[in-house]
């Protein structure tokens, strides 16, 4: 990282963000989930630590800031039942690609690979949780891009 | 060049006549192409098979959104008219939706290939095309 505060630094550290809020988030949709649901959010949350240390380890290397975690979001909505729940679970994916998204141009390389691998493997979940939730289309048109 | 001049004219090889050779093709237009191609695809398979219409027409409609930002990146118009769809003959659902995975995972790759290999305005485009066909290969499953 050479650039501390702007470019790939400041990309990757919103990456960070956005993970350290969708491991939150799950901790309050996993609740309202169950059997096959609940195992997939447990799946997710673990999907989601695994990048969050990727990227803490990373960022730890350069000269940056490395934001810290929250002790707790703001939820959009009251999250209440199973629903709801879903309902945050598309969302949240839906925003942490979007972070990915915004880190490809920032990045190179091994880097982007990562950070496409990412923005990807949050779009494959949203259109799980889609389809579980019963919405229909399961995909979008653009994953992560801003609408 | 003449560029107005009192004597010359804006006619003939003028500023606004780009009849000069051809420029390179756009590293994009394969992807352009294959868009185009895996859209008609899933448009003849909707056609062959109207049940499987309601999953397969999103899809279509994703790669021609596609193909159109594509262009948009590219800067150049499309060339009129539709891609021949491919021999419109009706195997089994079941055939159909394995040939879609097997076209739409090789998409992907070429897809995230671009996006690895692309200068950074056009990464985060290629990004969410080689994301949205991963997804297409969630969905036909």
């Amino acid at each position: 990282m050479n650039s501390p505060t702007t470019g790939p630094a400041s990309a990757l550290a919103d990456a960070l963000a956005a993970e350290y809020a969708a491991i939150w988030a799950y901790g309050v949709i996993g609740v309202h989930l169950t059997e096959a649901a609940r195992t997939a959010a447990r799946a997710a949350e673990a999907a989601h630590r695994s990048r969050r240390d990727a990227l803490l380890l990373q960022l730890a290397e350069g000269s940056g800031q490395v934001p810290a975690d929250r002790a707790g979001y703001a939820l959009p909505y009251p999250v209440t039942d199973r629903a709801s729940a879903l309902r945050l679970a598309v969302e949240i994916e839906e925003r942490t690609a979007g972070h990915w998204r915004a880190a490809l141009p920032h990045t190179t390389g091994a880097d982007r690979n990562t950070a496409l691998a990412a923005l990807t493997d949050c779009a494959l979940r949203a259109t799980r949780w889609r389809r579980t939730a019963g919405v229909t289309p399961v995909t979008v048109p653009f994953p992560g891009r801003p609408a | 060049m003449a560029l107005g001049g009192a004597t010359a004219p804006l006619t003939g090889c003028d500023l606004f006549d780009r009849d000069e050779e051809p420029p390179e093709p756009d590293a994009l237009e394969p992807l352009v192409a294959e868009a185009l191609a895996l859209e008609a695809r899933y448009r003849a398979a909707a056609t062959a098979d109207p049940a499987l219409a309601g999953r397969l027409t999103p899809i279509a409609d994703a790669h021609r959104a596609h193909a159109e930002e594509l262009r948009r990146v590219i800067g150049r118009p499309a060339p009129s008219g539709t891609p021949a769809a491919g021999s419109a003959s009706a195997p089994a659902p079941d055939a159909v939706l394995t040939e879609l995975r097997r076209a739409e995972q090789e998409g992907r790759t070429n897809a995230a290939k671009a996006c690895a290999a692309a200068p950074a305005e056009r990464a985060a485009l290629l990004g969410s095309i080689a994301a949205a066909r991963a997804t297409h290969v969630e969905a036909l499953k």
